[in-house]
C-alpha cells in the first residue's frame, strides 16, 4: 500500500493523480470477476439447488456492486483531475459502469420482492441474465462512442513500463485477495446466522415440548 | 419445433390476439402513451432548436422503450387475474411454447404501436425524410422488437410471480434495455440524420441482432426454472 504511494513510478504527464490507477483498474476488474462468480454460482444453483450457491451468488453481487461503485467514484475523481469535470458522458468506461450498476441494482429489488420459495431461483436466473448483459452494455456504449471518439484508449496492459506493471500486478492480486476474504467472511457469517436460527427454532420446539 | 408445438403456439397466439382485438386494451393504451411520451420529450429537448432531426432517433427510442414497459407489463396479467395461468401451466404445453407465444405476442404489440408512431414521429421531427429512410427504420424496429420481446418475456415471467410486480418490472427491464435504446437510436439517427451514415447504421443493426441472439440463448437456457410450478 505504502509502496503504491511512494515507490511506484508516476506518470510523467499526469503526476500524482495517476496513482489512483493502481486502485481504479484492479477494483474495476475485481467487480467484473465478482459478477462472473455470481453468474457461475447461479448456474450451479439451478443445477443442484444447494442453498450454498445462492448465498455465494448474492454475496458476490453485493461485493461486485460495492467494487463497481468504488470504480465509478475513483474514475470520477480521475476524470476531475485529468479532464477537469467530475463526469464525462464521452468516456465509455465511466458510462458502462453506471449502466452495470443499474443492471445489478435491479438484482436486489427482484430479490426483495420475489416470493420466498422462488427467491433463490429468480436471483440465480437474473445473475446469469445480468452477466450476459455486461459485455453487451460495454460494447453498446463503445459502438456509440467510436463515432464520437475515434481515439481508442489504450492505456493499461502492455503499454506500461515494467516498473509500473509490477506495482499494478501487486495491487491487482491484493484486490483479488480483498474480494476473496470478504466473500469468505460474509459466507461464514451467513452460515453462522443460519446455524443460530436453526438452533433457536429447535430450542423453541424443545421448550414448547417441555 | 415439431408440428404439435407449432399448433400449440398458434392456439396461444390466437387466444392473445382475439382477446386484444375484442378489447383493444393494450395496443391502444400503448399507442397513446407513446404519442404523449414523444410530445413530452419534444418539450424537454426539442424546443431549444427549430430543427429536431438530430434528436429524432433518441426521442423515438426513448419513448418506445418506455412504451415497451407497458406492453411487457401486460404480459401474463390477464392470465393471472382470471386464473388462466394455473390452467396453462397445468396443461401439457411445453414451457418453451408458452414463452415463445409471449415473445411473439409482444413483437406484434410493439409493431402495432410502431406502425402508427414511427411515421408520425418522422412527420413531427424529421426534415426531408423519405420512404427509403422509413424502410430502413422498419428494419431497426423489427430487430429491436425481437430483442425487447425476448428480454421482456423472460423478465415479465419473473415479475408476475413477485410482490409489487408493476414496480418491479420497469426496474428490471429498463436497465437491460439501455443497450437496445443506444443501438436503435444510433441506427435511426444514422439513417434520418443529415450524415446518412449507412455503415454506422449496419453496425448498430448487427449489434441489435447479437443482443437478441445472446438474450435468446439466456432465455432458452433459463426459462424452465422460471415457469416450473
Amino acid at each position: 500500500m505504502i509502496g503504491l504511494f511512494l515507490v511506484a513510478p508516476e506518470d510523467a504527464d499526469q503526476g500524482v493523480i495517476q496513482r489512483i490507477f493502481y486502485f481504479h483498474v484492479p477494483i474495476a476488474l475485481v467487480s467484473l470477476v465478482a459478477f462472473g462468480v455470481a453468474c457461475v454460482a447461479g448456474i450451479l444453483y439451478l443445477r443442484g439447488g444447494r442453498e450454498h450457491w445462492d448465498e455465494v451468488g448474492v454475496v458476490s453481487v453485493g461485493l461486485g456492486m460495492l467494487f463497481s461503485v468504488l470504480t465509478v467514484i475513483t474514475g470520477s475523481i480521475w476524470a476531475k483531475a485529468s479532464w477537469g469535470t467530475w463526469w464525462v458522458w464521452d468516456d465509455p468506461r465511466l458510462v458502462t459502469y453506471l449502466v452495470v450498476i443499474l443492471l445489478y441494482a435491479a438484482y436486489f429489488v427482484l430479490r426483495s420482492s420475489a416470493e420466498d420459495n422462488r427467491r433463490a431461483r429468480y436471483s440465480a436466473v437474473y445473475g446469469i441474465f445480468a452477466f450476459a448483459g455486461v459485455p453487451l452494455s460495454f460494447y453498446s456504449v463503445r459502438v456509440a462512442q467510436s463515432f464520437v471518439h475515434p481515439v481508442v484508449f489504450t492505456r493499461g496492459g502492455a503499454d506500461m513500463p515494467g516498473s509500473m506493471l509490477i506495482w499494478f500486478v501487486i495491487s491487482l492480486v491484493a484486490m483479488f485477495g480483498v474480494f476473496a476474504t470478504l466473500l469468505q467472511l460474509e459466507l461464514l457469517q451467513r452460515r453462522a446466522d443460519r446455524a443460530m436460527r436453526d438452533l433457536k427454532t429447535r430450542l423453541e420446539a424443545l421448550m414448547a415440548g417441555a | 419445433m415439431n408440428p404439435a408445438m407449432a399448433r400449440q403456439l398458434r392456439a396461444l397466439l390466437t387466444k392473445d390476439l382475439r382477446l386484444e382485438l375484442r378489447t383493444r386494451e393494450t395496443a391502444v393504451a400503448m399507442g397513446l402513451f407513446a404519442l404523449v411520451g414523444m410530445v413530452i420529450f419534444q418539450f424537454a429537448i426539442g424546443t431549444r432548436t427549430d430543427d429536431a432531426t438530430p434528436f429524432a432517433g433518441g426521442i423515438i427510442w426513448a419513448t418506445l422503450a418506455l412504451t415497451a414497459v407497458l406492453g411487457v407489463g401486460r404480459t401474463w396479467v390477464a392470465e393471472r387475474e382470471q386464473r388462466v395461468l394455473d390452467a396453462l401451466l397445468a396443461a401439457p404445453v411445453p414451457r418453451l411454447v408458452l414463452m415463445s407465444a409471449r415473445a411473439v405476442a409482444l413483437v406484434l404489440y410493439l409493431l402495432a404501436v410502431q406502425v402508427v408512431v414511427v411515421p408520425l414521429a418522422m412527420i413531427f421531427f424529421v426534415r426531408e425524410g423519405s420512404f427509403a429512410d422509413l424502410g430502413l427504420t422498419v428494419v431497426v424496429c423489427l430487430l429491436a422488437d425481437v430483442a425487447i420481446a425476448l428480454v421482456g418475456a423472460l423478465l415479465a415471467s419473473m415479475s408476475v410471480f413477485s410482490r409489487a410486480r408493476e414496480l418491479l418490472l420497469p426496474v428490471l427491464l429498463l436497465p437491460s434495455l439501455i443497450p437496445v435504446v443506444i443501438a436503435a437510436a444510433g441506427a435511426t439517427h444514422a439513417v434520418l440524420g443529415p450524415a446518412h451514415a449507412l455503415d454506422e447504421y449496419w453496425r448498430y443493426c448487427v449489434f441489435l441482432a447479437v443482443y437478441a441472439v445472446v438474450f435468446g440463448l439466456v432465455a432458452f437456457a433459463t426459462f424452465d426454472h422460471i415457469l416450473d410450478d
